[in-house]
């Protein structure tokens, strides 16, 4: 399952790692775009197999920043 | 000895000679671009046996029927959602499903009817405007065509759909411009005022057709149309649920449908809203638990996603939902929210559908791309919609409520709402309290000995000031709900609102729209 950005931003803060158990909706990381914090949740529950970015990179909308095995 | 055929027989004939079954060469050409014929989508749209054409037989002077059926155009009354609608298709596979003598005055008289009846018109374009032939003549052309002016009139009387099946170039797209709501199929259909042949004999510019008007152009950046599905049959299903949430007519009653059963998801409301206004969230996760389930149907999702504008159910009631999205620019109102939501509440008042804003607006854009932008009248344009309304109207403040965009958003009394609520969670002031430091308190804070502690300082006391408790205080809003009882007051207070209340304008003739 693709963890997608639905915003163009920079990434602030990743406050999950690989192997972490999520729900639906947790938080896998913060961005930053007009001085907001921004989440991107998780699309479904699973265990993170991939996070594709780092903190202080630039992402685009729509961009796979991490995936999910459900 | 007479050899003409018996009367009921030519008349069978002629009517079987236009169905799909008697065209398998059209048929089969037609599957090779699109997923149906225009007799299949109309089927697919309406209730089941309930079309009812008119003017199927039609006939050039100079042609065979068998050459132009229906002149390219089908037409006729039908049920959708057990209600009256006008319906129209257009078909390609009559040259191109362009618009000739008969078939432009069958459109004229589908426009009538639809006045007449009272009841919606749906288009289902597919065609290339006016047909050539026809049109190079000034015996013919010089009379103009007396269609847009029934537009003009059939506009806010009635409900007008369009949904670019395929082809959209010219007159489909001067009559989806006409239409409140127009649908399109990504990677199928296309629209806009010329092709890329006529753009590059006129203008030399070469730009492929879906770059020049498919979906992801119209729709998602500039908005021409209001929702991009992926399929035909998806196009349908949304023209069938737009329709259900609207009455037939500006006079009929609203669809209300029975209230759904009672649940929990108002219990988490207040988890979705973070108190700290730097931490975005998702506004349409609010909407989604505000109202009944799955009654949405989000207008113009992909386009100005900085604002969210929605048709939906509280309580079996229609209304349309105006927010803020701080997911996208942080809520910002940019010229393109503006105009999204000016249109959406022109259409939500023409039908006499109640207004509910979930204001979290940091204000307006600014900058010389917002100057530009026009946003000075945009912005305009959206209090002047929101000004002649005479609908119910409800203002909601979750978070921010900051400077014209609180005003724009209906806040306090500034359109006279129905109600108008805060959460404990707004912060209402005329600007942000970080740029009011930054402006207003500058000297005090480049004079302290520590700068930054000065000027947290003054935001801090300046955020003391500019709660929702004060903004009860001074009745500025009349309450402070919590967020999970915020469905329950929606309701009550929707079931008391009288449905219209009369304008009171001066004795002009009309208002003047700033753009």
């Amino acid at each position: 399952m693709d963890v997608k950005s639905e915003i163009a931003g920079k990434v602030w803060k990743i406050v999950t790692a690989v192997g972490d158990t999520v729900e639906e909706e947790d938080e896998i990381m913060i961005l930053e775009s007009m001085k907001m914090e921004i989440p991107v949740g998780a699309p479904g529950g699973g265990r993170i197999t991939e996070i594709l970015v780092e903190e202080a990179e630039s992402v685009q909308e729509g961009q796979v920043v991490a995936r999910i095995e459900a | 000895m007479n050899t003409h055929p018996p009367a009921g027989q030519e008349v069978a004939d002629a009517r079987a000679a236009l169905e799909d079954g008697a065209r398998p060469l059209a048929v089969e050409r037609q599957m090779k671009r699109a997923e149906m014929t225009a007799r299949q989508r109309i089927a697919m749209l309406c209730d089941p046996a309930s079309f009812r054409e008119i003017g199927g037989l039609v006939r050039d002077d100079d042609g065979t029927r068998e050459e132009r059926p229906a002149d390219g155009v089908v037409m006729g009354c039908a049920r959708i959602g057990d209600r009256p609608a006008v319906v129209l298709a257009q078909d390609f596979t009559v040259h191109g499903g362009s618009s000739g003598k008969l078939g432009s005055a069958k459109i004229r008289r589908a426009i009538q009817q639809a006045m007449r009846d009272g009841a919606p018109l749906v288009m289902l374009l597919d065609g290339g405007g006016h047909r050539i032939q026809d049109g190079q003549d000034s015996r013919h052309f010089a009379n103009g065509s007396p269609t847009f002016h029934d537009f003009a009139r059939l506009s806010g009387w009635v409900p007008v759909v369009s949904v670019m099946m395929g082809a959209g170039f010219a007159g489909p797209t001067n009559y989806a411009g006409m239409s409140d709501f127009v649908v399109m199929v990504r990677g199928q259909s296309c629209m806009g005022l010329a092709g890329p042949a006529l753009v590059k004999a006129g203008t030399g510019e070469e730009i492929d057709i879906q770059s020049l008007g498919g979906a992801g152009a119209q729709v998602d950046t500039h908005g021409l149309a209001h929702l991009g599905v992926d399929s035909e049959a998806e196009a349908l299903g949304a023209v069938r649920k737009y329709l259900d949430l609207l009455p037939s007519n500006a006079r009929a009653p609203l669809p209300c449908s029975t209230p759904p059963p009672e649940d929990d998801r108002q219990a988490q409301m207040a988890k979705l809203v973070p108190a700290d206004t730097r931490k975005a969230y998702d506004v349409r996760k609010v909407i989604a638990r505000l109202v009944d389930p799955d009654s949405q149907l989000e207008i113009k999702p992909t386009f100005a996603k900085n604002a969210v504008t929605a048709l939906a159910r509280l309580d079996g009631r229609p209304v349309g939902i105006i927010a803020n999205q701080p997911m996208q620019l942080g809520g910002m109102l940019t010229s393109p929210a503006c105009e999204k939501i000016a249109h959406f509440v022109a259409v939500c008042d023409a039908f006499g559908v109640p207004l509910v804003y979930l204001i979290d607006v940091p204000g307006f854009s600014i900058g010389s791309s917002a100057e530009k932008s026009l946003l000075g009248r945009r912005s305009a344009r959206m209090v002047y919609e929101l000004g002649h309304a005479t609908v119910p109207r409800i203002s909601i403040v979750l978070r921010k409520g900051y400077g014209l965009g609180y005003i724009a958003m209906c806040g306090g009394r500034s359109f006279d709402a129905d109600a108008s609520l805060a959460w404990p969670t707004s912060e209402i002031c005329a600007m942000s309290l970080e740029g009011a430091a930054n402006v207003a308190y500058r000297k005090d804070i480049d004079r302290a000995p520590a700068p930054d502690e000065r000027r947290k300082e003054i935001i801090a006391e300046m955020r003391a000031r500019v709660s929702a408790l004060r903004g009860a205080e001074g009745l500025g809003v009349d309450d402070i709900i919590e967020p999970e009882d915020t469905r329950n007051r929606l309701i009550e207070i929707l079931e008391r609102a009288p449905a219209r209340r009369e304008n009171a304008m001066p004795p002009k003739y009309r208002s003047i729209s700033p753009i």
